[in-house]
């Protein structure tokens, strides 16, 4: 009898479920495709905001106060702010901003909430026990609430708010990927990987982990609205991203009392928000639909 | 807590939210209604007077004491020995009839009214005006400090007061303050100490209303009820209540005026006032104030200690983009003192000149060749208009390659981070409002111009005894030989902005107020500052 | 059941402290003395050291963290600096009101959210549900902030069919004085029966109830959706069929009431994130609740204040959770078995 290598122990259409599911149902999926579609288009006008917009200087700290609170014209698509500065190129480069936002906090969280919460469901026992009651601790608290308590201990900025951001955010991923973990280990696979005397830590990276990594993906996607959403809301408290930078939240909140006078300060931004989140929302459930069609919800 | 006043005027999202009536009602008590109101409801609709503001109402009810929001009341309910007229630029009689000085000023004589009763009944005397002075004095909170000159108070009638200074003062000037120069009656309370039955909601004024209600923490926090007994009497029409609205949002304020809910916001920003001045039903008026803004640079430690340095920020401020920003709701300053006061000098002006802010800065060692230069700075927290100074300056200096980071903070935040003991914690720009009690220059330079240790509003920390002499100067120089004190007071602007660039003074305000069209009578008086005079208004269609 | 419960109370309880300890820390780490803040601006260095000692500033953290919890459990939630009178009654007054606020945006959204759910569910996959998971996904993704100033803006200024903002008409305070025994407005006028107020708050309530409501009902609508197609696509439900009932009673009869779990479970969740979302909406209709107050205290650097919120907010999450888990036991008795 020869001695199987563990790696094929593992069935294939688990350890790529994600990309065989993917393959299969995205194709067919409008929802997946339209935010996919809006995301692209912000993230290559992102990349390309220097080229593409016609005050590029107005969102690196340039003003122009004589020409303050235009309406909107053939010069200034979307008018121009309390300073004088383009709202069209604030709004474009605000989306430097945002998906910066977006990328750090996602990263940060999935680095720290896969890893503690794979250990958690593969070592079970009091360690998962400690780490399932400190998420559990973290999650009683609303994310707005414990980031807003943790920007005024920091000094407020962009960093300070990214930060803030993922301490609410990676314990998901901890309760998600130890659910997961969680389920896997206890299989017959892994059984078979422990009885070869396979170390945990590499079962649990070379097993568990991309295993863990379909819910977490979907999970991902459908987050990065709530974290634009979220980061919008610090900084229109004051608590997130500071002058100059250009930013959505920052943006509606000074053109907030303009409100009823010049509407575009506050509107543009604002509505750049809400195509962002909404489209990372279609993007989130598309792929949700494509891997499970019956469930529209958390997992 | 003098610079808080300045907080009227900012839009600060959140008042306060407490409420310490109800903290005796939530076990099932009765909310306090307005007894002393036409109880019908009816026809109180047309007499009340609704003034709308950003910010929490009262923080302090004691006459004496009292430096803050609460400025926008107490001239309704206390009253001074006499009040300022900012048209003939003079003094005129209010709880006082007439005054003389003699002595080289250093002894006033005022004769008080007739037949002034304060709210409990009693009768104004010189006995009580003295009682009441001489506590305020005692008690050196909030703008005592305007008594400064005083040695003694007589009584030699019972409508004769006799103040006797150690140096020449304007006592006059000073009775008619806005804060700190209220005459009360401090037995009102009775047996009860003067400022436990004040904090309560109660007064011991003499004013033509008094307080019906304080309800702190909610939109409508103070309501006043017309004094029946009051001296100037209430025949022709007069608002019978008066309500104050806290409204932290502009745009719902104005919506609450279009409305018709409140009669009368005491700041709108520039483009809803531009609105509101086409807007029928609607009045407006502008009025050049007393009020000054400015940035207070750290002489003391931290990068800005070096003049040059102080200097090139002052070069760097866009003066003239800041007031061309803020459309028609601010004119540029001419130094320290604003236009209508003793000591303003037209010759006084700041430019913006980045080449020379830029020579400044590499003579002290930053810029492209040396260090990196990184700057603090502390406003107020929800103004729009200072917001708007940090953006245009952290513009300007980030051409100069300097990074500055402008916090925004609660009044008292900030406050206490410019008093830090610890000397690393404090700012290296402090931007506040300020403006005089009474209508004279002084206030600026005893406050923020004097040595103290500790700093107290002096948030420069600059320690210069020729300028402290020459400030100790004022007051007399003032009452005795008014063009001595206009150069002294040009010499130490000179000093101020030119040479030692202690601070800069980005604008002065022009009070944009908008009202209801059924408001008559409305008179803009800036040596009382947002202060509605509703006695002197009155209803109309 | 009863062990359940013990172990459910047990977990709260666990959580409950590990939330507290949390908030200490942060507290600890905000900037600002709170000493200094005690002792008034012209404090002496003694001064300063008595103030010291009487906040306990200068005892080991783990005596202050025990003088915190106890202080905590004696209904002493500290002072707060800006206001200057107990966190504890400061929060007894703000709290109710955003209670009033969120409540009612809960029930827009299950009034509201339930049945959209319901109806996709029950055309599921046709232009109907299609169009009613993209307009759940869109209200879900709105800036709160914005839809705030845009609805006050166009229902309240521009039409008049709202008033602008504040709770109730302040007038009637004078011609009808309202009684108050829980703090909420709306329930205090109603059970009172003090019609007036009761009208007035209602009318206040509608808009920015709806705004915050707007969240809740995009989630509420997806999950409604999601459970009910997913409870009628089990063996259960293609029986009922083919025993005769329609669609429509498959998904109203079985479908629904298993579904009631997650909706549960999820509004709770909303519950607390709606508390905090409603922050930003209650600023700019001047609604006299937690967020004005959180506003402040975050600008002011008034730690027991901020402390306070904190707390408050994290126990009403928990509560929330418990309720809605013991709740569940009585709805699905597999739950109580798991």
């Amino acid at each position: 009898m020869t001695i199987i290598p563990p790696e094929e122990l593992v069935p294939n259409d688990e350890r790529f479920a994600f990309l065989t599911l993917a393959r299969g149902r995205l194709r067919g999926q409008k929802l997946f495709a339209a935010g996919a579609i809006v995301l692209l288009i912000i993230i290559v006008m992102a990349l390309l905001a220097p080229w593409i917009t016609p005050y590029p200087q107005d969102a690196q700290g340039g003003v122009d106060p004589v020409n303050s609170l235009l309406a909107p014209s053939a010069q200034h698509w979307f008018g121009t702010d309390q300073v004088g500065r383009d709202v069209y190129t604030r709004v474009v480069f605000g989306a430097r901003t945002s998906l910066l936002i977006v990328f750090s906090v996602l990263s940060l969280s999935v680095l720290i909430g896969v890893t503690l919460g794979v250990i958690a469901g593969y070592a079970g026992g009091w360690i998962r026990d400690v780490v399932m009651r400190v998420t559990d601790v973290f999650l009683a608290f609303p994310a707005l609430l414990l980031s807003l308590a943790l920007c005024i201990v920091l000094q407020p900025d962009l960093k300070t708010a990214i930060l803030a951001i993922t301490v609410t955010w990676w314990p998901w991923y901890t309760r998600l990927a130890a659910g997961v973990a969680a389920s896997i280990s206890g299989r017959a696979y892994m059984d078979a990987v422990r009885a070869l005397g396979i170390s945990p830590a590499r079962a649990v990276f070379r097993h568990v982990l991309p295993n863990s990594l379909t819910p977490v993906i979907v999970q991902l996607s459908l987050d990065a609205g709530g974290i634009i959403l979220t980061a919008a809301a610090l900084s229109f408290l004051g608590l997130g991203a500071q002058e100059p930078t250009a930013e959505w939240g920052l943006m509606v909140s000074q053109g907030q009392d303009l409100f009823t006078t010049a509407y575009w300060v506050a509107l543009f931004p604002g509505l750049a928000i809400l195509v962002a989140a909404f489209a990372f929302n279609m993007l989130g459930e598309g792929m949700r639909t494509a891997l499970d069609p019956r469930r529209g919800f958390t997992s | 807590m003098r610079g808080s006043k300045s907080r009227t005027l900012g839009a600060v999202i959140a008042v306060v939210t407490a409420s310490s009536l109800l903290a005796a009602c939530s076990g099932g008590a009765v909310k306090p209604s307005d007894s002393s109101a036409n109880p019908s409801g009816s026809a109180a609709v047309n007499d009340t007077f609704v003034y709308a503001q950003n910010l929490e109402v009262v923080t302090d009810w004691d006459p004496a004491t009292s430096y803050s929001n609460e400025g926008i009341v107490m001239p309704n309910v206390y009253e001074t020995l006499t009040r300022y007229n900012p048209a003939t630029q003079k003094v005129e009689p209010l709880l006082a009839t007439a005054w003389q000085q003699s002595n080289g000023g250093k002894t006033w004589t005022f004769t008080l009214r007739d037949g002034v009763k304060f709210h409990d009944g009693a009768v104004l005397d010189a006995a009580m005006a003295k009682a009441a002075l001489e506590r305020t004095i005692k008690l050196k909170g909030g703008a005592a400090y305007i008594w400064g000159a005083v040695k003694t108070i007589d009584t030699p009638s019972a409508n004769t007061l006799v103040f006797n200074l150690s140096y020449p003062a304007p006592i006059d000037l000073i009775s008619s303050s806005s804060y700190g120069a209220y005459i009360y009656d401090e037995k009102a309370g009775g047996t009860a100490d003067f400022k436990t039955f004040v904090a309560t909601g109660k007064d011991g004024g003499s004013g033509p209303y008094t307080v019906s209600l304080w309800d702190k923490g909610h939109e409508t926090e103070v309501k006043l009820a017309a004094y029946d007994g009051y001296w100037g009497g209430w025949t022709g029409t007069h608002y019978k209540n008066v309500e104050y609205r806290v409204v932290p949002e502009v745009t719902t304020a104005w919506q609450l005026l279009q409305s018709g809910q409140v009669s009368m916001v005491g700041r709108l920003n520039p483009q809803i006032f531009a609105q509101a001045q086409t807007t029928s039903g609607v009045a407006t008026s502008v009025t050049s104030s007393f009020q000054n803004l400015l940035a207070l640079y750290n002489t003391a430690t931290g990068p800005m200690a070096d003049v040059r340095v102080r200097k090139a920020v002052r070069d760097a401020i866009d003066y003239t983009g800041l007031v061309s920003a803020l459309k028609g709701s601010v004119v540029e300053a001419n130094g320290v003192v604003p236009k209508g006061l003793l000591g303003f000098n037209q010759n006084i002006v700041q430019k913006q000149n980045l080449v020379e802010a830029k020579a400044l800065l590499a003579a002290a060692g930053y810029g492209p060749n040396g260090n990196k230069l990184s700057l603090t700075m502390t406003y107020a927290e929800g103004d729009a208009d200072q917001q708007l100074f940090a953006t245009l300056l952290t513009s300007s200096l980030q051409q100069l390659g300097v990074e500055l980071k402008a916090t925004p903070l609660q009044w008292s935040a900030q406050w206490d981070r410019g008093k830090s003991a610890d000397t690393a914690k404090r700012q290296d720009i402090f931007v506040m409002y300020w403006y005089p009690d009474y209508a004279d220059a002084y206030t600026w330079f005893i406050n923020m111009f004097h040595s103290a240790n500790p700093p107290f509003f002096n948030l420069a920390y600059w320690n210069n005894t020729v300028a402290d002499k020459l400030i100790d100067s004022l007051p007399a120089l003032t009452a005795v030989t008014p063009p001595l004190a206009q150069a002294a007071y040009t010499t130490l602007q000179k000093m101020i902005i030119d040479q030692d660039a202690v601070a800069s003074v980005l604008y002065v305000q022009n009070y944009q107020r908008a009202y209801s069209s059924t408001v008559k009578n409305y008179v803009d008086n800036p040596a009382y500052p947002n202060v509605p005079f509703v006695y002197n208004m009155a209803p109309g269609a | 059941m009863g062990r359940y419960l013990v172990r459910r109370l047990a977990q709260a309880a666990l959580v409950v402290v590990g939330v507290v300890v949390l908030t200490f820390v942060i507290v600890r780490l905000l900037p600002g003395d709170p000493a200094a803040a005690y002792a008034g601006p012209r404090a002496s260095p003694e001064d300063l050291a008595r103030a010291r000692e009487v906040l306990g500033l200068d005892k080991p953290v783990l005596v202050q963290l025990g003088m915190y919890m106890s202080g905590l459990v004696r209904g002493d939630w500290g002072t707060s600096l800006h206001t200057r009178l107990p966190v504890a009654h400061d929060l007894s007054i703000a709290f109710p009101a955003s209670l009033e606020l969120v409540g009612t945006a809960l029930l827009f959204a299950v009034a509201i959210g339930i049945p959209m759910g319901l109806l996709a569910a029950r055309y599921f996959g046709s232009p109907v549900d299609g169009g009613i998971r993209l307009g759940s996904m869109f209200v879900a993704a709105f800036p709160v902030f914005l839809l705030a100033l845009i609805v006050q803006n166009l229902f309240a200024t521009k039409l008049g069919w709202f008033p602008v903002a504040g709770e109730y008409d302040s007038k009637l305070d004078a011609t009808s004085p309202l009684h108050l025994y829980t703090n909420i407005t709306v329930v205090d006028a109603l059970i009172t029966g003090n019609w007036p107020i009761f009208l007035s708050t209602v009318h206040h309530l509608i808009l920015p109830a709806l705004v915050v409501a707007a969240y809740p009902i995009g989630v509420v609508t997806q999950m409604t959706r999601a459970a009910v197609s997913e409870e009628s696509s089990l063996d259960h439900a293609r029986l009922e069929r083919a025993l005769g009932f329609t669609p429509g009673q498959v998904l109203r009869r079985f479908s629904f009431r298993p579904s009631l779990n997650p909706i549960l479970t999820l509004l709770a969740l909303i519950f607390a994130y709606s508390l905090v979302n409603a922050f930003l909406v209650e600023a700019i209709f001047n609604w006299p609740g937690l967020g004005k107050y959180a506003v402040e205290s975050i600008r002011s650097l008034d730690t027991a204040a901020v402390a306070g919120v904190t707390l408050i907010v994290a126990l009403a999450y928990v509560l929330a959770n418990l309720i809605v888990d013991i709740a569940q036991t009585f709805i699905d008795p597999r739950v109580r078995l798991s």
